[in-house]
């Protein structure tokens, strides 16, 4: 290997650890749903185009940069999200019905409107935010003059990424250190335990699509300032958030992390070295693969190895 | 009995009224394009242009005396519906011509169905080889195919640039695929090896990976054939990695539109692109058209607008030589155009495997402090080139 490949391995592994950090961030809010409520919420990636438009919003109206309008979005997208649960799918969940997940298509159906009522507000365009720092970045030889090889370090990206760390931890906090975290966690392992225990299981359902939502909105406003957004973004996201799911093992939110950069550092890598259009199908043969091979995702690993000791 | 008659008398007075006045002053005409989805920018702009034209073509007393009322069909940008439209129109409407539609896959999808018909069709904007070269008597295409696309910036590497090596970078849709292949062959005529050629995903997130690919095989020149977000997202990228390439061109579409410059911001400076058409060139109407654009909607046009602006122009001159409005007469009217509109001359001609196609120059824009100029022939320039262009490790 010569400075050049070495140069594009390195590159394609920090493109792809970023984007992968983004992408658990995604997955998180999924995983977090589906533990809790038994349903895969594929209006995921609609909850996170709305979570775009309101950065989108805040930015053009009031120049408010995308990332301090986290901290808008991630409540509005909370309320959204307990209003959706409350409103719409606890009634689902009560009623009989010749299909058996019927909470499942409703979320489809959410996400359709969802993805219609902003193309009503705001037409299709593409829309973006172009920020200032967009094209900043950090070089290696900037540091160290002499460096054999040329790296790079996107600004945003990279503070996109630190802002997915630091909202993971929080929630991790979250869960296992209040009481509430801890009402969710035995709400998901075992719902009629929870109730038995005293634990308001419909409150904690409303909260946990509220947390799952902010999250993916987070998510949005995040991927805002090196990406574009329009109405109908949501359903590629939905995917990778599904995909992440499977992979980290359902309801797990470690991972959900280790399965987002997974899915990032092997995007990039297909990218690099097979070809760019075929990032996609990289991302479906692990989806397979991991269905085949590890049916309990990364979080069965986990287990196993916790076991073993 | 006496109540029928005046029945009987009535309906026969009001048919005598009726029909002078509904029906003969004028020419419906329902134009197909994308007005949602993600094409909705491009079907916006036609949208506008054409309503200016047909504007002007009423207030100077419309065709043969009628007016021409547009209106407009969504097809979202997708064949499959664009081809129910294009349906829709000649089997309900009976509408004698079809022109309009965006995207190659789309304007495909209706010449198909017009030659089938025996309905003649314009193509407007769609830019793929293969729509003229199937040896289809009635379909004409206003625009240079995508292979024409470059012809000016082909000139301009030969004479300025001559580039050793070149990257291909495009969407995997019919139009960047088409225009890759095309840039593809003629690379040898200027001497230039291809040492890269890659397709993307439309909607793609990180173009890091692939770009560091192309870093690595530090090409003369990077080629791009892409539509505007994903235009804009590689122009960042490549500064973020600091490519140095010795220039960096556009093929049409996304480059060629004022958005790439608002999204791209200064990522965008001195790349070039080529277009078939900038609001500065010296074509009768052309300005004029621009200005006018520029005053009701806020900004200038781009070569799409002009298009469309010019298609209708091109209908009304064929509707007035036409003997009868039927299918077949205007479509041999169509064949015999030879008129200039504010997109350039425009006659239809078989040449090179093409059949019925309009042959024309392009042109070279560059991004020059933040704003499209023509650079490129020099006859037409209104700016002097920037060659070479700083690296990005000098800029500011």
């Amino acid at each position: 290997m010569n400075a050049v490949q070495v140069e594009v391995l390195l590159q394609t592994l920090i493109s792809g650890i970023l984007l992968g950090g983004l992408y658990a961030l995604i997955g998180i809010g999924m995983t977090l749903i589906m533990g809790v409520m038994k349903i895969i919420n594929l209006a995921h990636g609609e909850l996170m185009m709305v979570g775009m438009y309101v950065a989108y919003v805040l930015f053009t109206f009031f120049h408010i940069d995308p990332y301090l309008a986290v901290f808008f979005a991630a409540p509005f997208l909370f309320f959204l999200g307990v209003l959706i649960q409350k409103f719409l799918i606890t009634p689902v969940l009560k009623v009989d019905s010749i299909l058996p997940e019927n909470q499942v298509i409703l979320t489809v159906g959410i996400g359709m409107v969802l993805a219609n009522v902003v193309t009503m507000i705001f037409k299709s365009d593409y829309l973006s935010t172009p920020v200032d720092y967009a094209t900043k970045a950090w070089y290696l030889t900037d540091y160290w003059r002499d460096a054999p090889i040329e790296l790079s370090l996107s600004f945003a990206w990279s503070v996109s990424f630190l802002f997915a760390i630091f909202i993971t931890i929080a929630l991790w906090f979250f869960l296992s250190r209040t009481d509430m975290g801890k009402s969710i966690r035995a709400t998901a392992q075992d719902n009629d335990a929870a109730l038995l225990m005293g634990v308001n299981v419909g409150r904690m359902r409303m909260i946990t699509f509220g947390l799952g939502s902010a999250l993916v909105g987070a998510a949005g406003c995040l991927f805002i300032p090196m990406y574009y957004l329009y109405p109908s973004l949501g359903g590629q996201f939905t995917l990778i958030a599904f995909v992440i799911t499977i992979l980290g093992g359902l309801g797990s939110t470690v991972g959900a992390i280790i399965g987002g950069l997974i899915l990032g550092v092997f995007e990039s890598l297909t990218a690099t070295y097979i070809g760019m259009g075929w990032a996609p199908v990289g991302r479906f043969a692990i989806f397979v693969a991991a269905l085949v091979f590890l049916p309990g995702g990364v979080a069965s690993l986990l287990r196993r190895q916790r076991l073993g000791k | 009995m006496k109540r029928l008659s005046i029945i009987f008398l009535l309906s026969f007075a009001l048919s005598l009224f009726s029909t002078p006045l509904f029906a003969a002053d004028t020419f419906d005409l329902s134009i197909p394009l994308p007005l949602t989805g993600s094409n909705a920018k491009f079907g916006e702009m036609e949208k506008n242009s054409y309503e200016i034209a047909a504007e002007e073509i009423n207030a100077k007393g419309g065709v043969k005396g009628k007016k021409i009322i547009l209106t407009f069909e969504d097809s979202q940008g997708k064949p499959d519906i664009s081809r129910s439209v294009a349906e829709k129109l000649i089997d309900v409407k009976k509408q004698p011509i079809i022109i309009g539609e965006y995207s190659s896959s789309c304007s495909k999808a209706i010449a198909a169905v017009a030659e089938e018909r025996k309905t003649p069709y314009l193509v407007v904007t769609g830019a793929a080889d293969d729509i003229t070269r199937q040896n289809y008597k009635y379909v004409f295409r206003l625009n240079p195919s995508s292979a024409y696309y470059s012809t000016g910036l082909i000139s301009f590497f030969k004479q300025v640039v001559k580039p050793k090596t070149i990257a291909i970078l495009y969407e995997s849709s019919d139009f960047g695929t088409s225009g890759a292949d095309d840039m593809e062959k003629q690379a040898g005529s200027f001497g230039a090896k291809v040492v890269l050629k890659e397709k993307y995903e439309k909607g793609a997130v990180d173009f890091k990976p692939i770009l560091s690919q192309v870093k690595a095989k530090r090409p003369d020149v990077i080629y791009m054939v892409s539509y505007v977000m994903d235009a804009s997202l590689l122009m960042k990228q490549i500064k973020e990695l600091r490519i140095d390439a010795k220039l960096y061109a556009g093929g049409a579409a996304g480059f060629a539109i004022p958005e790439f410059i608002d999204n791209a911001k200064d990522a965008a400076e001195y790349v070039v692109t080529s277009t078939l058409w900038s609001p500065q060139v010296k074509y009768t109407g052309a300005k004029e058209f621009a200005e006018k654009y520029k005053t009701k909607y806020g900004d200038y046009p781009s070569y799409h607008g002009a298009e469309a602006y010019s298609a209708l122009y091109v209908l009304k001159d064929a509707l007035e030589r036409a003997k009868n409005w039927t299918p077949n007469d205007i479509r041999d009217a169509l064949a015999k155009t030879d008129i200039m509109t504010a997109f350039g001359p425009v006659k239809f001609e078989d040449k090179d495997g093409f059949q019925q196609q309009n042959f024309m120059d392009t042109l070279v824009l560059q991004v020059i402090n933040g704003k499209h100029e023509t650079i490129w022939p020099e006859k037409y320039a209104s700016a002097k080139y920037v060659y070479p262009i700083p690296r990005w490790r000098d800029r500011r």
